[in-house]
């Protein structure tokens, strides 16, 4: 279809292991597709480094169709590239002209060291869920599929807290490298169900507790992780773990 | 009390306390500007007023020991979120862009709240410096009343530099730090999201404004 593609020239950000240096590396890449991925190109970009004998750019990835959360790139200093509600492997090509330089870093923050190139260590994220708990649920049988009511605007608002992916783009475009819209994704698809409402207090306290301590910073409320959030989560789901999490203090028995 | 500690040492709790100082030291500078936009009802009701209040010295030691607690808690947070948020972040990105929409300034208040505040530090000092602990030359408006004292000290050019600076900042830092404060508070709802942000913004431009009225005034 079309005939010549792009000329790009990528900044990549290299780095050998967690304890290296690491320094910016530039590339060539010409002919590129529009119609290629951003990670289509990484691929072209690779084949051709591991052709010469380089070590290919290290990226995570995984479904490449935006719902696992393992992409995770900052593009031109915007996490998961210029595109809204869109993860790095569903950004394309045509979103660049030809002749751009494009910049590519991992994720920065202190609770995601590097491990290679542009791939960062997410784990704390999990971490955070694990302190999460357990939700107490009927075992045996299916229970009647109506005889627990849930309101149809609070079952949207769990649904949409529950389309976190995980990928911390949150963490990477907030300047506190906070992860607040994560936490409070995970709490708020929990308390606004009922079946979430057993653990409810010890859920949030444990969370925040396990956000803290593996080293992320403080909200701001400057609203960068709603705007970077591929998933579309909004910040009031932070202030909802503000209110959960001053309950939780106030009126529970938790930390009696 | 160890869950108190806990949750006021908790990112969350911190924000609380950092939300409920700011609104509180709110409350004192509505409460100073009324006070001193008596200067347009004139000498005699500005007086009395000045007056009235530095009747009962021991209520206003008690009144200022806590809005310095107040302030230096605020102050104190503020260094320290900081720090940590500064740490968390590690290595800085070599290319930063924002993904907002529709934002009103390219400078945006929520990333100079720091500097801002400091700038608003800076600017009590100069005033406590005229007004508690007369720092500077005294003598020509030594013994006059609070009403001259006040027109005499707004036409001095360090003041109307200073002061107006600090208005700015206080503009600037209120203009994220009230609708801040809400959401900090978990005060977020759809019916009145748009009055806290918008309410927020009217409230630093009418504190902005307003004290920055005495100093045209006093210079007109």
């Amino acid at each position: 279809m079309s005939g010549q593609g792009m000329n790009l020239t990528l900044r990549v950000w290299r780095q050998a292991g967690s304890e290296a240096k690491g320094e910016f590396r530039f590339y060539q890449l010409n002919n590129v597709s529009e119609h290629m991925s951003f990670l289509e190109m990484l691929d072209v970009l690779n084949e051709r480094l591991i052709k010469l004998g380089e070590e290919p750019v290290a990226f995570d990835h995984d479904c490449r169709e935006g719902i696992c959360g393992m992409c995770s790139l900052m593009i031109n200093g915007q996490a998961h590239g210029p595109d809204n509600e869109t993860t790095t492997c569903q950004l394309h090509m045509r979103r660049f002209r030809d002749g751009d330089t494009i910049t590519i870093e991992p994720w920065r923050a202190k609770a995601f060291p590097v491990i290679r190139d542009l791939v960062v260590d997410r784990t704390s994220l999990d971490r955070v869920i694990s302190a999460g708990g357990f939700v107490s649920i009927n075992a045996g049988n299916a229970p009647d599929a109506n005889c627990l009511l849930v309101p149809k605007q609070d079952q949207e608002k769990a649904m949409d807290a529950a389309a976190c992916i995980g990928c911390g783009a949150c963490v990477a475009a907030c300047k506190n490298a906070s992860a607040m819209l994560f936490t409070s994704a995970k709490v708020s698809q929990m308390a606004l169900l009922p079946q979430g409402k057993p653990e409810r207090a010890q859920r949030v306290l444990k969370m925040v507790a396990q956000m803290d301590e593996e080293g992320f910073g403080s909200c701001t409320n400057t609203s960068e992780c709603e705007a970077a959030c591929p998933a579309g989560i909004s910040v009031d789901n932070i202030a909802r773990l503000n209110r959960e999490y001053l309950k939780a203090v106030v009126f529970s028995d938790e930390g009696v | 009390m160890n869950w108190l500690r806990c949750a006021l040492s908790s990112s969350v709790g911190k924000k609380f306390l950092m939300a409920i100082t700011g609104l509180l030291l709110c409350g004192f500078l509505v409460v100073h500007l009324a006070g001193n936009l008596l200067l347009f009802a004139g000498d005699e009701a500005y007086n009395a007023y000045a007056h009235k209040l530095h009747e009962n010295e021991n209520l206003l030691h008690v009144a200022s020991t806590g809005l310095a607690l107040i302030f230096f808690t605020h102050l104190y947070l503020a260094v320290s979120l900081t720090t940590e948020n500064r740490i968390a972040r590690g290595r800085g990105y070599a290319e930063n862009q924002t993904k907002r929409e529709n934002l009103i300034s390219k400078v945006r208040p929520e990333s100079w709240m720091l500097a801002t505040g400091l700038g608003l530090l800076a600017y009590l000092l100069l005033h406590l410096a005229d007004f508690t602990f007369h720092w500077r030359d005294v003598s020509h408006y030594q013994g006059l009343e609070p009403f001259d004292k006040a027109a005499s000290l707004l036409t001095d050019p360090v003041t109307i530099i200073g002061y107006t600076a600090g208005f700015a900042f206080l503009f600037a830092h209120l203009s994220h730090g009230m609708s801040s404060a809400f959401q900090s508070l978990g005060l977020n709802h759809p019916k009145y999201n748009s009055l806290i942000k918008w309410g927020g913004i009217g409230f630093a431009l009418a504190l902005g404004l307003g004290n920055f009225s005495l100093v045209v005034w006093a210079n007109l």
